[in-house]
């Protein structure tokens, strides 16, 4: 009886998602009956044709177009930047955080470093770019886990801000919140070298919310609740937090 | 070539518009290549291509240069194509259709099939095709082009589209038994 179906003819057309002997196997059943040459020529035939199809090419002004449009957005936002002092602002707060907040950060670049330091060291010789490739999606797993739980522990700090007036409270959850900070940059820097811009994007969203709630105004330090709780009614960062950590989860249990 | 990219790269990195020019110019064509493929449309590839510039441009000083510029720079296009699409379709589309829903799409694009007089010319086929394409699911498509067309592994694919391998695997192979109905009489 053949076992072997279109899809594994489809995988071995790409020679991908097979191991050796089930390519081996499939190559001698090709050999053998002439109904599976006949079915993997339809499918390469399918194939042939989605080759065959006009290469999308854009117009000669294609080049010259994209830059117009491009260049001003860019020099906007590096002369914004330029204005704001806002890296400064952080750079002292980051000065000004304390040995158990870096402690934890630490541990956090442990944690990173552990995940892609494993796709790192596959770098160190010339490798497969399958093994790459695999390399570079177990990088992407470690860090979608650990995002998302850095995100349920943001959530969490969030809704104790927003909901809760005991004074300890608040202020365990200032602490909290200060050492969510450095995890969130660290986060956000390993999105963006994964090529993940949009998730990149939201967790740099977060800091400055996670730095107001770390270091809350000294004439009201119990009361930061209210304005909070106006921030969240007025934009939706709570629901893209819990959407985006739902989404991770969501794409880390698709990958076990 | 490498060693001049990276060198434009690091200068782009700290504010070098011209060299950033030079980068646009390097990858624009197959950067608006892949996001036409999965836009199905070439507006909306050129919006996406435009965005992936944007969004290089604002994370270059991330870039560490342990994968090439290109795979980095590809990674956030498909990203981009697939952002353009979601807001062309006005709601998050890109979730796999499994099961029944896979099922229906399958019967959907069965009973669409043309008749065998359609098919004598290569145009119409070519037509077909094209057809077939459109009438894919934004992840079926995506994952086709990036395996097909691209020459992505499943591993690289699941990565981009934050899938399993597995569910990559599916949705490659309905893309593929859409294309070949295309091509088949039904029955």
């Amino acid at each position: 009886m053949n076992t072997i179906r279109d899809d594994d003819l489809i995988l071995y057309h790409y020679r991908d998602g097979l191991d050796d002997k089930r390519i081996v196997e499939i190559e001698d059943a090709l050999f053998a009956s002439a109904d599976l040459r006949e079915r993997y020529a339809s499918i390469e035939h399918a194939l042939a044709l989605a080759d065959a199809l006009p290469t999308p090419v854009p117009d000669a002004d294609f080049n010259a177009r994209l830059w117009r449009q491009l260049e001003p957005r860019l020099f906007a936002k590096t002369n914004a930047a330029k204005r704001t002092s806002l890296r400064d602002s952080l750079q002292a707060l980051h000065a000004w955080l304390s040995p158990p907040r870096l402690a934890f950060a630490a541990a956090c670049v442990l944690a990173l470093a552990l995940g892609i330091g494993f796709y790192a060291g596959r770098q160190s010789a010339p490798v497969p770019a399958i093994a790459q490739s695999a390399a570079d999606a177990a990088a992407v797993r470690v860090l979608d886990a650990y995002v998302a739980e850095h995100l349920r522990a943001t959530e969490g700090v969030l809704l104790t801000a927003s909901n809760s007036d005991s004074a300890d409270l608040l202020d365990g959850n200032r602490q909290l919140a200060a050492s969510l900070v450095e995890a969130n940059r660290l986060y956000a820097l390993a999105a963006a070298r994964a090529g993940n811009t949009a998730l990149a994007d939201f967790l740099r969203q977060l800091e400055p919310v996670l730095i107001s709630l770390a270091n809350p105004s000294q004439s009201a330090p119990v009361q930061p609740s209210e304005g909070l709780r106006d921030y969240l009614r007025t934009t939706d960062l709570l629901f893209q937090v819990r959407a985006t950590q739902a989404r991770l989860d969501r794409g880390g249990e698709r990958r076990t | 070539m490498a060693n001049e990219e990276a060198r434009w790269v690091a200068q782009a990195s700290e504010g070098d518009a011209a060299a950033f020019r030079r980068l646009v110019d390097s990858h624009a064509s197959a950067l608006f290549r892949v996001c036409a493929r999965i836009t199905n449309d070439k507006a909306l590839a050129e919006d996406a291509v435009q965005e992936a510039f944007f969004n290089a441009y604002r994370h270059l000083r991330d870039f560490d240069g342990r994968a090439a510029f290109s795979t980095w720079l590809h990674r956030i296009a498909v990203n981009a194509a697939l952002e353009q699409v979601r807001k062309r379709s006005g709601r998050g589309e890109t979730e796999l259709p499994e099961g029944e829903e896979a099922d229906d799409l399958l019967a959907t694009s069965v009973e669409a099939i043309p008749g065998p007089d359609r098919r004598a010319q290569s145009a119409e086929i070519r037509r077909d095709i094209e057809t077939e394409l459109a009438r894919m699911s934004t992840i079926e498509r995506t994952a086709f082009v990036l395996r097909h067309h691209e020459g992505q592994s499943l591993e690289e694919i699941s990565a981009v589209l934050s899938l399993s391998v597995n569910a990559s695997k599916q949705a490659i192979f309905r893309a593929v038994r859409k294309l070949r109905g295309a091509l088949e009489p039904v029955g």
